[in-house]
């Protein structure tokens, strides 16, 4: 896979069956940076030590012999030295944990999104919009979480556990053993507590969603609402989720509140016990004052920091979670765009030839049998059939969506699968129904995907030739009016003429067009089909007919049946020999006949 | 920019007094609730410096003098204190925290409710998204301010306050120097907090961009692979990723900048107090635990300091989501009832719309001077182009707008003096693309008639033709309808918005005929619930297809905002205008459906 300037990684090469391996492996490049933040955190910690030893000495050494020479002023300025030395460490250490969790996190994003728009479309058809948006959203908070908070958090808990331990050994081995009594007891209970808090908050998240629906339906409902008077009503059941909502927040409040009591009560009896047993041993002589101060320092940093580290493997474990929803995502293969050995000069002429083409979706279930057909540069091709007959299938062919099964397609002589799919599409124009637009502004929806700058006049014209051009100067900005739900909401058929005008501005060789209007006024649909007709001249255009006027002029009719071929041929020669297709002409006489039997029978 | 620029939100509101007061009065129904949670955490805020007080003793008292019972002594109070303020910290937390979840359900509730009460125009033009924010971050951010932050801040002041007090107790001097450090500490530390918030809001405003452009590269790949963009596509995107890195980045820098400084600003300090503390000790007025009091109390003043800082960070959010919440509550009804309304049984009887006008905004009218008249049982189709004006009469009659000058007439009645839900309660609509709620099938019709029994559900069901699907899913009536009736096809939610109208009993029924195209057969059941539904009623039908349109006793060309024909189907017919052009135009697509030229070619042969 090629390398681009967005992310210098291929993450689907890091994937790992242990997911921690899996993880490590997506710190690569900021590796260092990872090992220089816990190091830093080390000496911080290590240096933050040694201010409460300094003090230990500033006792011992100084107040207590009244020993208030040069010696005090050394000791104040150690301890400053290290303060210092303590705060520009742990900026270092946040600092390059930073780096870390949002590079890594960025990256991610970048080939996350990349990957979503290169996997193939097959995949793009099974999957659902809301589950990938999930994954490619809340998963990848859940793992930026993961790299800036528990990776990070975990080391720096352990790290003061250990050091001021160590600390404490030396001051009294008895004292440190004393001061670590109760921590298997508030690890346990601070782990039991947010793995029962995090169920708590999933049910209040999960009503918070219900209610955001609720107001939701309520919003986008509020005509029949309104129609049926049905306000209290409406209210009523609103009130039922918010207060049931309420009751949610109590349930895991009742539980944060007990937890934080119980473990300031066994934290608190180990710092007694602690200073007790300290308290005493100063008294018998065993340790200094001095040491004592040292010691009731550094349990406080033994003790408190432990009761994060149940809320850390609770996260942890979601972090983990997600990382294996992401991870599926990573594993799935992108669809190659520049793969393939053609290399064609220039634009392609437009002769296609399909032969013995044939394509399932699913082993077994044809949905395209056998189809063979040729046509020159410039010929329009008409689809008939009903729908699944396979019209749109063979469309998706053309620029690769989907690859044949079997048979052979080739453009100006060659297989289509030896061109990259990326020429292939820059050669081919789409204009559906109803056309996808971007919330951008309507300039940038026309001139979207036109790999090149596009001069005002050029857009104007392009919008001109589509007939919307005086739709879009009626919106009070213009071509700079946002389109969506921040902008104005377009009609199927102004849409359409949008997709018109960027397949103007995109000039291919081929065209595929769906080409029934959908609801539009006898004049637009005019100036739409003129607009169509231009376009159409000197491509090879592959229209999905829905009209009987689209067909007469086509170079060639195919008359689709269950995805195979059962007539083709030019109007003229189809109405000489197929019955079948005279019929449908003859169609159009016969509701001309009609309507007028049924205009003069009004008056009888 | 767009259009859309007053709904950009703001960040940044000031406190002012009004503002002040609408807060208290949030609380002011919880009063005993903010007292408790108040008390409890101001002893514990007082314990918490109390008990640095007390460490000192069990240096100056025990250690120092070689009493073992003082110790045993002291290390019991400290015991009994600290259970005592576990209970307190179970108080305040219960307490501030229901507080907190009670404030958020009673602004969602209130809010709720005035929406209700808002007119059509509203929500015309406000986004659907800009209100349900104010009913979710916006009464989070707010209700977090008015308990958290108060807990807060109460407890930061109370505890410098009360370490002031034992500091002073115990050397005067060196109190005065710790408490010159503060300002210092303030500042710093609110400037810090400041900045961090403003990246940290940025970033999350960039995280929903970024949740945006990853739905649109989902949900548009067909178009973005058809035009090869991919390139183009992920460098616009890591703009975005390169935005949202900057912003986070910032935060967590200076996050990880802000607490080394101020914990230097008190290395500082401390250094001064030891030098000083060391010179009193010689001089005698110092205690060797002293020295130790003023070390904690030095090293954790920063604590309560951050926190204001952080509250008062976070609150120029919340009061500019105040301004938000309350901005919504205070507006008017466009549409409301007169001060003096007329009590109505019923609106039956004709219906008079005499030189009625409308606009939306002042230079863009959109109803110019309609005159029509309708007899009680007529059924009257609006037909027209799309944009013409048929939606905004209907609204009219509705009176979910009312008219900007001339007067609807309900049986000689001006329509303004009859109250809202009196007009209301009695209509029946059919929407063009049916709104369902979730739930089940028959809460759904159980909507025309809230007390309604399952016998009259279902005898609704049966006349609207929907009841023979009903019975085929599998729960029949209690089958889920999915969010906004999803799981259903389009056909049968309009059957189900038949029978709820239906159920309804309305005196006048409106319908917005769909356009989009349903099986036959479905199609043949609609047909049917509609003409059952207007029998005998006034009936207004902005209509699509020909059968309903030729039926109708009025036809009313709409165009322009103007009546530009006006007749039953022979006159408008034989008037060869508008009508006969729309007529003839609609009459060959219908027929080419019907023949369904190109989707069964078999089917011109019979």
């Amino acid at each position: 896979m090629s390398k681009n300037t967005y992310y210098d990684l291929d993450l689907s090469q890091t994937l790992s069956k242990n997911r921690l391996v899996g993880l490590w492996r997506l710190f690569k490049g900021y590796r260092l940076f990872y090992l220089g933040a816990t190091t830093a955190l080390a000496v911080a910690t290590i240096s933050r030590t040694g201010i409460y030893l300094v003090l230990r000495r500033f006792i011992d050494e100084i107040v207590v012999p009244r020993n208030f020479g040069p010696d005090m002023l050394i000791i104040i300025v150690m301890f400053i030295g290290l303060a210092l030395f303590q705060g520009t460490f742990t900026f270092i250490s946040g600092w390059l944990a930073a780096k870390t969790a949002e590079g890594t996190t960025r990256r991610l994003r970048n080939f996350l999104f990349d990957h979503l728009q290169r996997l193939p479309f097959a995949y793009h058809a099974e999957a659902q919009t809301g589950d990938l948006i999930a994954r490619a959203t809340s998963d990848i908070d859940a793992l930026n979480r993961f790299f800036s908070d528990q990776a990070i958090g975990i080391g720096r808990i352990i790290l003061i556990f250990v050091i001021n331990f160590v600390a404490i050994m030396q001051l009294s081995p008895r004292l440190a053993w004393v001061s670590v009594v109760a921590t298997p007891a508030i690890i346990a209970v601070s782990v039991y507590f947010f793995s029962r808090v995090s169920k708590a908050y999933e049910a209040y998240q999960e009503q918070e969603a219900t209610l955001s629906n609720r107001l939701q339906e309520n919003l986008t409902g509020v005509r029949v609402v309104k129609a049926f008077a049905r306000q209290a009503y409406e209210s009523y059941k609103f009130d039922q989720e918010n207060w049931h909502k309420f009751s949610l927040g109590k349930r895991l409040l009742s539980i944060e509140s007990l937890f934080w009591p119980i473990s300031d009560i066994i934290c608190g009896a180990q710092l007694l016990v602690s200073y007790y047993t300290g308290a005493v041993m100063a008294l018998n002589g065993e340790i200094t004052v001095g040491t004592y101060m040292a010691f009731i320092a550094l349990v406080i940093w033994i003790i408190w920091p432990l009761r994060n580290l149940g809320r850390l493997i609770v996260q942890t474990s979601t972090g983990m979670v997600s990382y294996k929803r992401v991870a599926e995502l990573l594993k799935e293969q992108r669809e190659p765009l520049l793969e393939g050995d053609y290399q064609a000069k220039d634009n392609v002429t437009g002769e296609i030839i399909f032969k013995d083409v044939c394509f399932e979706y699913e082993p077994g279930h044809p949905v395209l049998n056998k189809v063979s057909f040729n046509c020159n540069p410039g010929d329009v091709i008409a689809l008939l059939g009903s729908t699944g007959s396979g019209k749109t299938t063979l469309v998706n062919l053309l620029p690769r969506f989907y690859d044949p099964t079997s048979g052979l397609i080739t453009l100006d002589g060659v297989d289509i699968t030896r061109y990259p799919r990326k020429y292939l599409r820059s050669q081919i124009g789409i204009v559906e129904q109803e056309p996808f637009l971007f919330s951008r502004t309507i300039r940038e929806n026309i001139t979207y995907g036109v790999q090149r700058t596009v001069s005002e006049e050029e857009v104007i014209q392009a919008a001109q030739f589509a007939a919307v051009h005086d739709v879009i100067i009626s919106f009070p900005n213009g071509y700079d009016t946002l389109v969506g739900e921040r902008g104005v909401t377009l009609s199927g058929g102004q849409k359409q003429r949008l997709a018109i005008a960027r397949a103007v501005l995109k000039n291919p060789a081929i065209l595929i067009l769906d080409d029934s209007t959908s609801s539009v006024d006898s004049e637009t649909e005019i100036q739409i089909r003129a607009a169509l007709e231009q376009l159409m001249q000197t491509r090879t255009t592959f229209i999905i007919a829905h009209r009987i006027q689209s067909v007469m002029d086509a170079d060639l009719i195919l008359v689709f049946d269950k995805g195979e071929i059962v007539q083709q041929g030019t109007h003229e020669e189809l109405m000489k020999t197929s019955t079948m297709y005279q019929d449908i002409f003859n169609i159009q006489t016969k509701i001309e006949l009609e309507l007028e039997k049924e205009i003069s029978s009004v008056n009888i | 920019m767009s259009t859309f620029d007053e709904f950009e939100e703001k960040d940044y509101g000031k406190l002012s007094t009004p503002i002040l007061r609408r807060l208290l009065a949030l609380l002011m129904p919880h009063w005993r609730w903010v007292v408790g949670f108040l008390l409890c955490i101001a002893f514990v805020s007082i314990i918490d410096a109390y008990t640095t007080y007390l460490s000192a003793q069990i240096i100056d008292e025990g250690i120092r003098a070689g009493s073992h019972a003082a110790i045993v002594r002291i290390i019991a109070i400290y015991g009994g204190i600290m259970l005592f303020q576990a209970a307190l910290a179970f108080g305040f937390i219960y307490l501030t925290g229901v507080l907190g979840e009670r404030v958020r359900y009673d602004m969602r509730k209130q809010m709720f409710n005035h929406l209700q009460v808002l007119s059509l125009s509203y929500f015309s033009k406000t986004p659907v998204g800009w209100i349900m924010a104010r009913l979710t971050s916006d009464t989070e951010r707010l209700a977090d301010l008015i308990t958290w932050g108060l807990l807060d801040v109460t407890w930061a002041v109370v505890n410098i306050a009360t370490a002031a007090i034992f500091m002073f107790k115990i050397n005067a001097s060196l109190a005065l120097i710790v408490l010159a450090m503060l300002p210092l500490l303030a500042v710093v530390a609110f400037q810090f907090r400041v900045r961090i918030l403003y990246h940290y809001r940025l970033s999350r405003k960039m995280n929903s961009k970024i949740t945006g452009a990853f739905n649109e590269g989902i949900t548009g790949v067909r178009v973005i692979k058809a035009l090869a963009r991919e390139d183009d596509n992920l460098a616009e995107f890591s703009e975005l990723t390169e935005g949202m890195y900057q912003a986070s980045y910032k935060a967590a820098w200076l996050s990880a900048l802000f607490l080394p400084t101020v914990q230097l600003i008190s290395a500082v300090g401390l250094g001064f107090v030891l030098w000083q503390g060391g010179l009193q000790v010689e001089l005698g007025v110092m205690t060797v635990g002293g020295i130790q009091a003023f070390v904690s109390y030095v090293t954790f003043i920063m604590w309560p300091i951050q926190d204001m800082a952080r509250v008062y960070a976070q609150m120029q959010n919340a009061i500019a989501s105040a301004e938000r919440i309350f901005n919504l509550v205070d507006t008017e009804p466009d549409v409301k009832n007169r001060t003096r309304t007329i009590q109505t049984k019923s609106i039956t009887g004709d219906i008079r719309f005499d030189n009625v006008h409308f606009h939306y905004e002042t230079d863009d009218p959109v109803i110019k001077g309609l005159n029509f008249h309708v007899k009680q049982g007529e059924t009257v189709a609006l037909v027209g182009p799309t944009g013409g004006g048929k939606t905004t009469i209907v609204n009219l009659l509705c009176r979910f707008y009312e008219p900007t000058s001339g007067t609807v007439y309900f049986d000689d009645v001006d329509y303004l003096d009859m109250k809202l839900e009196d007009i209301q309660s009695r209509i029946g609509m059919v929407l063009q693309t049916p709104h369902l709620f979730s739930g089940s099938v028959r809460e759904n019709i159980r909507y025309g008639k809230l007390n309604a029994t399952n016998t009259e559900i279902e005898e609704a069901a049966k006349l609207a033709g929907a009841h023979d699907f009903i019975t085929q899913l599998e729960k029949g009536y209690e089958q889920d309808v999915g969010e906004g009736g999803n799981l259903l096809s389009v056909g049968q939610k309009q059957l189900l918005s038949i029978a709820r109208a239906i159920l309804a009993q309305p005196e006048l029924f409106i319908m917005d005929e769909a356009t989009s195209s349903v099986d036959t057969l479905t199609e043949a059941l609609i047909q049917r619930g509609m003409e059952r539904l207007m029998a005998g009623r006034t009936s207004f039908i902005i209509a699509h297809r020909l059968s309903t349109i030729k039926r109708a006793d009025k036809i009313i060309v709409i165009e322009n905002g103007q009546i530009q024909e006006m007749g039953n189907h022979r006159e408008l017919i034989n008037q060869k205008g508008k009508y006969y052009n729309l007529y003839t135009r609609q009459f060959r697509q219908e027929l080419e459906a019907q023949y369904d030229i190109f989707t069964h070619p078999e089917a011109s042969q019979t």
